[in-house]
């Protein structure tokens, strides 16, 4: 009612009217802070939270400018303005450049941000043992020198017009001396957000940090919440479990976004150039001819309309639109399908060539790399596709340089410089490219600057080094009553600063949220299930006697020892090396070696093993590559997912199946028993995933009952997280409850025939008195061995059905550590499940063997 | 009343063994045909036609690359029909022999060692080793097929053992044992023709099993790889244009679930009729 009268109103009294109602409520509130939450949905989540360690680009997006601050930082048209340094002085020598600090700063830690704190964050960067993964950035730094408290001199060794630029990276963010080594899980900074919480898997949150130099931020809480697949990323933000998506990964569903009031959306730009990497040492590609036919032979627009949408903006060149100094060189060589072949036959060519095309996961790449083989195949050039995992992509072409084609991004800006990097993956090497870019780094002009950016972007072109595709777009979607949000800027990062709610406050108060409250239940569960185990052996030692418990025992273990060889020696066969792909595409070899060393990966495979085994005898199961904190509070984590999720299915899958196998086998041969068996026929044939699929569709995005997926933990409160796993729960148990349906009605049909069922029926029984009092209890036997296995299936087989509702499970944690190469939380994962699988089959055959009268005597069997 | 009972039982399970038949029949055509021919390539991306719903042109529309969705599914019904049925193949022929070996007299270190493994095999989360062996081997077709025939094997050997080992209690292997052939070429000669029904049951179940296996690991990534079709990846693709086009979800979820159900009915049908009930 006071709503719609509100609307009858004109927009701008509305507006007036909603900030004294609003003024009202925040002074009545006395103080109290009004709840502003938004949560931010990501491809990527970062491995670690410290981006002065680790280049994955997924932890400045979160953290850079929102917990750590630079010396400097971007402008949003790639310019370099001050942060921590409010000014600076450039000798005019151009060795020396002395930083004049903001006063007052305070890390989140406690300690005081001076030139002291910033020295130690520089030289930290810089010194030899360090992992930092742009460290050869700076590699002119002669030394770093504390003037005074807030005075801060950087000498070089030689000129570098690139210094600046460098220092506004994500990589030499400042940190504080007290903190730093634990930034990895803990990071703390000097930002306008403190880090909260990182629910692995699934989110990190941050916090306002009240005591910030600068202007506070209004929001009082941002939630990342990393999202990879673009269905569930579409459905997350169609269902409102995101409030914002801030790199969209797809692209063919955004203009309905766009198209959508409740949303608003950007299609701006990134630093990330898309090209088709040509490999120059392999014989026809290293034809400078053979590469400007190619170039020719790309038709850029309908690769941008086909692979992305439309969305993207053509380059003939290594360098982004938006900078200044860009020149647009998409003319030099327009599609011509005619100039292309004439180009290959004056190469020798005429007849074309075959090529590999690898690509790596991405859809830009996937999608496009068809259209360009498509493409390349009008000019005769026959390219193959093979499609590869990040690891082997890194291994292989980046690392190994085993391809001929590929196609990806470069996302980091100002990049040009890979060009003259020697034995760089697509092996371009020119005297005259390199001479640019040393001019280019002895310059500090910035018309000269300028200049000799065009000439760089000229040369790469002329040269045809790579074919040139897009600028990739960043498509950012939000609900519009979010106000603030920063996306566009040189680093694509997240920048929260301005971020409020345009509904504040009408949503009640702050309400502190307790941290990592273990559930009660789960403890609870296991010690049921510890007792049920317990108090089966008991019986079964009592009426079969020890040796025969012993002797299943020893089998149980001898089983579990061959199971965890088969997969630790699987595991190792997995192509791929892990701390390559963890530390990406930059990173110093001395790096990669010490991270090995640390990781213990540098021993025998052997020794590794039986460190292993030893570790799991004692309920250690070691420690995970990529999040660095034990494999058990891990699977502990998602387990509080996949174990409730698995009964939640099992019990619904019961309750569906005993009323329809009951109702079949009382009306059995007839049209109740026909109809049943027709249902339970569909329900066999129908793949879960599919189903959930469908559910989503229909309950979440159509008509918003639910959520479309996702967890908000136990700790929200017992509703919400059944709530968020009831879909998922009815996907999984659907096919499940027509097995069991249909294993009770042949169970109690064959029952039946029993002499004891005619025994009862003689004395005068009912139907439904037989079936319940005497068949169902002597069908339940082989339906007992079902569930058993069921459950175990319901524990591993939720992997593909936790992907499509993005839940924080054991099935997703598998498959994100199969694509790190995790290889110690895959092994944990499957050895458990089998362990799960194995003692659950163990408890059910001696359940079965107590229950079932036919196997008492011992033998009997 | 019990006589007209099971006479319509019996009508109504021979329906459906034929409807069944019918059904797979019509897939494992579509299957072959798809061999050598398509409406279009179904590789062929044409940008401009892209996302059409059902028309003349194309029966079952174009998808967000403008592939023909009909040639997808006939494709992918190529690839789903190749895959489940190697995986089957392999099954059979590594798992009928361990059966039969299991089971040949006098049993014991060799049937305990065959049965341990196969519980070993089994006590494995299928889902979940199928995933590991595509993400050491690479993704992909062939990895698919070894991934689900693996699981296959324990389930022929079970079956097979257990079939066997009743067969062998009959007069004529006795007999042939008196003639003194040895128990290997019995299990050859006289049990397993006399199994080969019962492996077709479990075959058609195993089949429709790899048909949902094989959707399921392409769908997460880990099947068939573009360009080749597959019906788990085409769903896959269609989850993000459910509200443009949620005929592209619809078609291959749909093809999925009626050649289960024609397999399942096919398999059903046989095992009524090999042992009819009562």
């Amino acid at each position: 009612m006071k709503r719609e009268s509100l609307s009858c109103l004109a927009p701008s009294a509305t507006r007036l009217l909603r900030t004294l109602l609003l003024t009202a409520l925040v002074l009545t509130a006395c103080g109290a802070q009004a709840a502003e939450r938004v949560t931010i949905g990501m491809q990527l989540e970062p491995p670690i939270l410290d981006p002065t360690a680790n280049p994955a680009a997924a932890i400045s997006e979160i953290l850079y400018g929102n917990v750590f601050e630079g010396l400097v930082q971007f402008a949003a048209d790639g310019s370099v303005i001050p942060k921590l340094a409010s000014s600076w002085d450039l000798a005019a020598d151009g060795l020396s450049y002395v930083f004049h600090l903001v006063h007052g700063v305070r890390f989140h830690d406690g300690s005081a941000f001076d030139a002291g704190s910033a020295k130690f964050s520089l030289d930290r960067a810089l010194q030899p043992g360090s992992v930092n993964p742009q460290k050869s950035r700076l590699a002119k730094i002669r030394a770093v020198d504390v003037v005074d408290r807030f005075t801060l001199r950087i000498r070089l060794g030689q000129r570098s017009g690139g210094l600046l630029q460098s220092l506004a990276w994500g990589a030499f963010v400042m940190v504080s001396p007290q903190s730093a080594a634990t930034n990895a899980v803990q990071p703390s900074g000097t930002g306008p957000f403190r880090f909260f919480g990182w629910r692995r898997g699934d989110s990190v949150t941050l916090v306002r940090n009240a005591d910030y130099w600068g202007k506070p931020a209004v929001l009082s809480e941002a939630t990342f919440k990393f999202i990879a697949d673009p269905t569930a990323a579409y459905a997350a933000l169609m269902a409102g479990d995101v409030d914002a998506f801030s790199n969209y990964p797809a692209p063919e569903s955004f203009p309905q976004f766009a198209a959508d009031p409740r949303f608003a959306v950007l299609a701006g730009t990134t630093e990330m150039e898309t090209v088709l990497a040509l490999n120059e040492r392999v014989p026809p590609l290293g034809n400078l001819l053979v590469r400007r036919a190619i170039s020719y032979a790309l038709d850029r627009r309908a690769i941008i309309d086909g692979a992305m949408f439309g969305y993207g903006t053509p380059i003939g060149s290594h360098f982004p639109p938006r900078n200044p100094a860009y020149v647009d060189l998409t003319g030099v060589y327009p599609h011509d399908v005619a100039k292309a072949k004439a180009l290959l036959a004056a190469a020798g060519y005429s007849l074309g060539f075959a090529v590999t095309l690898k690509l790596p996961p991405p859809s830009y790449a996937r999608r496009g790399g068809e259209i360009v083989a498509a493409e390349l195949a009008q000019v005769g050039i026959r390219a193959s596709i093979e499609n590869l995992e990040w690891a082997q992509w890194i291994d292989q072409v980046f690392t190994r340089h085993d391809f001929d084609m590929s196609i990806v991004g470069h996302a980091e800006p100002m990049d040009y410089d890979i060009y003259a990097r020697d034995d760089y993956y697509f092996g371009y090497s020119s005297p005259e490219f390199k001479a640019l870019i040393a001019a280019l780094d002895d310059t500090i002009d910035a018309t000269r600057r300028r200049d000799l950016l065009q000439r760089i972007q000229r040369k790469l072109a002329s040269d045809a080094v790579n074919g040139f595709l897009f600028q990739y777009p960043r498509l950012a979607i939000w609900n519009a009553h979010w106000i603030g949000l920063g996306f566009d800027n040189v680093l694509g990062v997240v920048d929260l600063s301005r971020v409020h709610d345009d509904r504040v406050a009408l949503r009640g108060a702050y309400i502190g949220r307790a941290a990592a409250a273990r559930p009660q239940a789960f403890r609870f569960a296991g010690g049921v299930l510890a007792a049920l185990a317990l108090g089966l052996c008991a019986l079964v030692t009592r009426r079969f006697g020890a040796a025969y418990l012993f002797g299943r025992l020893a089998v149980l273990i001898a089983t579990l020892l061959v199971a965890t060889a088969i997969v630790f020696v699987v595991v190792q066969i997995v192509p791929g090396d892990p701390v390559r792909y963890m530390m990406g595409l930059q990173a110093d070899p001395d790096v990669i070696a010490a991270t090995r060393h640390q990781l213990g990966l540098d021993i025998a495979p052997l020794q590794r093993y039986l460190h292993w085994i030893g570790g799991l005898s004692r309920g250690d199961f070691g420690s995970s590559f990529t999040y660095r904190i034990p494999v058990g509070e891990l699977i502990a984590e998602r387990l509080q997912v996949s174990l409730p999720l698995a009964v939640f299915a099992l019990l619904l899958s019961t309750m569906i199946a005993f009323p329809v196998g009951l109702i079949a086998a009382a009306g059995r041969g007839r049209a109740v028993d026909r109809v049943l068996t027709s249902v339970t026929q569909l329900g066999l044939a129908i793949p879960n995933f599919w189903l959930g699929m469908l559910l989503v569709m229909l309950f979440a995005v159509g008509f918003h009952w639910v959520s479309a997926g996702g967890f908000p933990g136990w700790e929200s409160g017992f509703a919400p997280g059944l709530k968020a796993l009831t879909l998922p729960a009815i996907a999984l148990a659907m096919p499940q409850a027509a097995i069991l349906a249909r294993v009770l009605r042949g169970a109690l049909i064959d029952t039946l025939h029993e002499d004891y069922i005619r025994t009862a029926r003689a004395k005068g029984a009912g139907e439904w008195q037989v079936l319940w009092r005497h068949a169902l209890p002597n069908a339940l036997i082989p339906l007992l061995t079902i569930l058993g296995m069921q459950f175990s299936f319901l524990l591993a087989g939720g992997v593909i059905i936790e992907n499509v509702f993005f839940l924080p499970g054991l099935g997703r944690l598998v498959l994100q550590a199969i694509v790190q190469r995790d290889l110690i939380v895959v092994q944990s994962v499957v050895v458990m499940l089998v362990l799960a699988v194995v003692m659950v089959t163990f408890l059910v055959d001696l359940a079965y063997v107590l229950v079932n009268p036919r196997l008492r005597v011992p033998g009997g069997a | 009343m019990s006589v007209a009972d099971t006479r319509n039982g019996a009508a109504s399970r021979n329906a459906g063994l034929v409807i069944g038949a019918a059904i797979t029949a019509a897939f494992v055509g579509v299957a072959v045909i798809a061999q050598i021919w398509t409406p279009y390539d179904p590789a062929a991306l044409s940008i401009v036609h892209k996302l059409q719903s059902p028309n003349l042109h194309h029966w079952f529309g174009t998808d967000q690359l403008g592939r023909d969705v009909l040639s997808m599914l006939m494709a992918g019904a190529k690839n789903t029909v190749g895959v489940a049925l190697l995986s089957v193949i392999i099954g059979v022929f590594i798992g009928v022999p361990l059966g039969l070996l299991a089971a040949c007299p006098p049993r014991g270190a060799v049937d305990e060692l065959i049965m341990r493994g196969n519980d070993l095999v089994f006590g494995f989360p299928s889902l979940l080793l199928a995933i590991l062996i595509s993400a050491v081997f690479g993704p992909g077709a062939v990895n698919a097929i070894i991934a689900i025939g693996i699981f296959n094997i324990p389930v022929f050997a079970r079956v097979t053992r257990g079939g066997a080992l009743q067969l062998w209690t009959r007069d004529y292997c006795l007999a042939a044992q008196v003639a003194g052939k040895g128990p290997i070429r019995i299990s050859f000669e006289h049990i397993l023709p006399n199994l080969v029904s019962l492996l077709a049951v479990q075959g058609t179940i195993q089949f429709s099993l790899g048909v949902i296996a094989e959707a399921g690991l392409s769908y997460v990534g880990l099947g068939a790889q573009p360009p080749t079709p597959s019906w788990g990846r085409m769903l896959n693709e269609a989850q993000t244009l459910a509200a443009l086009a949620p005929s592209l979800a619809l078609f291959p979820g749909s093809a999925m679930l009626l050649f289960v159900l024609g397999l399942n009915l096919l398999g059903e049908g046989l095992r009524h009729r090999r042992e009819p009930p009562e």
